[in-house]
């Protein structure tokens, strides 16, 4: 029973997408069905929210607990999703007159306004801190070891100069028809056939996982193998 | 140790400051630069272009806080091309945290500009999870899987979402996203509900939308802060990515100096080491 009941509604939900799909608007009930699965996957996406708030806060929490070593950045996280994140859920009707602007997530709440002021340039410095990286590890690594390296090397490097208005310029008083050629041969030629290639390939990849799990084969959102 | 031993040794530290004197010249003496435009961003304008005036567009914020510097200023750019052509935008994001935030700071401000209505001209959706269901679910209902707005306004309540009911009556999607949901947008919306995509995208994920591109699946690409830069070109209106282009331009120059410099480096410690293997042989 614990096994056969996911597996028929894995197969009647996915019978149905596959259905509405090639139905189209012409079959209402298949077109109905499909929608109600839609709502509900998106609702059982919600849950996972919940899960992820539920698991981070025991995680954490039980290291501040033991206090464990570091456990004053366990303590930190678990303040920050709460802080965070209920000032975004609480209802506006909850609060105070003249305080209700600050629940939601609306400009000029809570929720707002950490975003805005630390969320994000928090964010941003971390990703900022890749252009330092990337820099020392690309005087280091990229390195002519081989012919393949060499051609990569040397690639990369003219797209690095193409993508920016004084390298373009500086690649047009080469030949104003270098620009073009990386366009047109380099992103549009090269590039574009290796990435149709994994592109089609991930997605016959997906088609085949989807079939599996249809067909009951793989069962391991079940915890089985 | 000769030079070039002592650059193949250098402490990562001094990279890291050349990278900063990189970065801060370019605020401390703006430069303006010829911005050229690509095929893929033009193609994107005139597609935009060519949509009549009054045309519904959903306009997606899938964005994360982190990679802003390159897709606010395409999300203002493009904001800027649909108000002025009095077109009515539908903004939706597909990632938690970031995008319905942004699209309401941004979408907000830039209407004010054009004197637009929230809820008649432009309605925020806000964010759902699951984009697979919720782009395959506003094919059927957009109320069935946004029942309120980002604020939790019924849209039953919205002029005009009381229009617009699923992707029939959605002109055009323009995709803003720094993560794979450009992928969905173009397999499912565009090739199940056959409504044209085009795409904004950061500088690393560009080289994988060119085979959309090429398909014809994606009608125009902006690339990265340059894509940005090129459609402020094109709607005549410089921001951020134009300032931007001075920083990137003397980064990428650094990059490819170094680059060399540590190749230099490797091509002559290892011909030093080479002769000197051959001497002790000999």
């Amino acid at each position: 029973m614990k096994t056969t009941v996911p597996l028929i509604i894995a197969f009647l939900a996915g019978l149905a997408m596959v259905l509405s799909f090639f139905s189209g608007p012409g079959v209402p009930v298949v077109r109905d069905i499909s929608a109600e699965f839609l709502i509900w996957s998106s609702i059982i996406g919600g849950f996972s929210f919940l899960l992820g708030v539920v698991s981070i806060t025991r995680v954490n929490w039980r290291k501040v607990a033991a206090r464990q070593h570091g456990w004053g950045y366990n303590l930190v996280t678990v303040i920050s999703v709460f802080v965070m994140g209920l000032p975004a859920l609480i209802p506006a009707g909850w609060l105070p007159e003249g305080m209700t602007s600050l629940a939601g997530r609306n400009a000029g709440s809570v929720y707002d306004w950490l975003f805005v002021n630390i969320m994000t340039p928090m964010s941003q410095t971390m990703f900022a801190i890749l252009a330092f990286y990337i820099a020392s590890a690309a005087y280091r690594a990229f390195r002519t070891r081989s012919t393949e390296a060499t051609l990569l090397l040397l690639t990369a490097s003219l797209v690095m100069l193409w993508r920016v208005p004084m390298g373009e310029a500086l690649l047009n008083t080469i030949t104003p028809a270098l620009p073009d050629f990386i366009n047109t041969y380099i992103m549009n030629g090269v590039n574009l056939s290796v990435q149709r290639g994994i592109i089609i390939g991930a997605a016959l990849g997906a088609a085949t996982m989807s079939l599996r799990i249809i067909l009951g084969i793989e069962r391991t959102y079940m915890g089985k193998g | 140790m000769n030079l070039w031993q002592q650059l193949d040794k250098l402490d990562r530290r001094w990279v890291f400051l050349l990278v900063w004197i990189a970065a801060v010249i370019p605020l401390i003496v703006p430069a303006t630069f010829k911005i050229s435009i690509s095929p893929e961003g033009k193609s994107l304008f005139e597609a935009v272009d060519r949509l009549p005036d009054s045309s519904t567009v959903i306009l997606t914020f899938d964005i994360w806080p982190n990679a802003l510097a390159e897709t606010e200023p395409m999300e203002r750019a493009a904001l800027h091309h649909l108000f002025r052509k009095n077109m009515y935008v539908i903004t939706v994001a597909n990632i938690p945290l970031g995008g319905p935030s942004v699209a309401e700071r941004v979408t907000r401000e830039l209407a004010a500009q054009y004197g637009k209505t929230y809820g008649v001209d432009y309605v925020n959706l806000g964010y759902k999870p699951g984009y697979v269901s919720v782009l395959r679910g506003m094919g059927t209902s957009i109320e069935g899987i946004f029942p309120t707005d980002n604020s939790g306004t019924p849209l039953s309540e919205l002029p005009l979402m009381q229009r617009v009911k699923n992707y029939e009556q959605v002109d055009f999607i323009f995709v803003v996203a720094d993560n794979a949901t450009v992928d969905y947008w173009v397999s499912i919306v565009n090739a199940q509900f056959r409504k044209p995509v085009g795409a904004g995208v950061t500088a690393v994920m560009a080289p994988k939308q060119f085979a959309y591109v090429g398909s014809g699946q994606l009608v125009g690409l902006l690339g990265g802060m340059k894509g940005a830069a090129e459609y402020e070109k094109l709607v005549g209106k410089s921001g951020l990515a134009t300032t931007g282009m001075g920083m990137q331009s003397l980064v990428h120059f650094l990059l490819i100096a170094l680059i060399v410099v540590g190749n230099v480096g490797y091509i002559v410690t290892r011909q030093v080491a080479r002769t000197r293997e051959r001497k002790v042989k000999a």
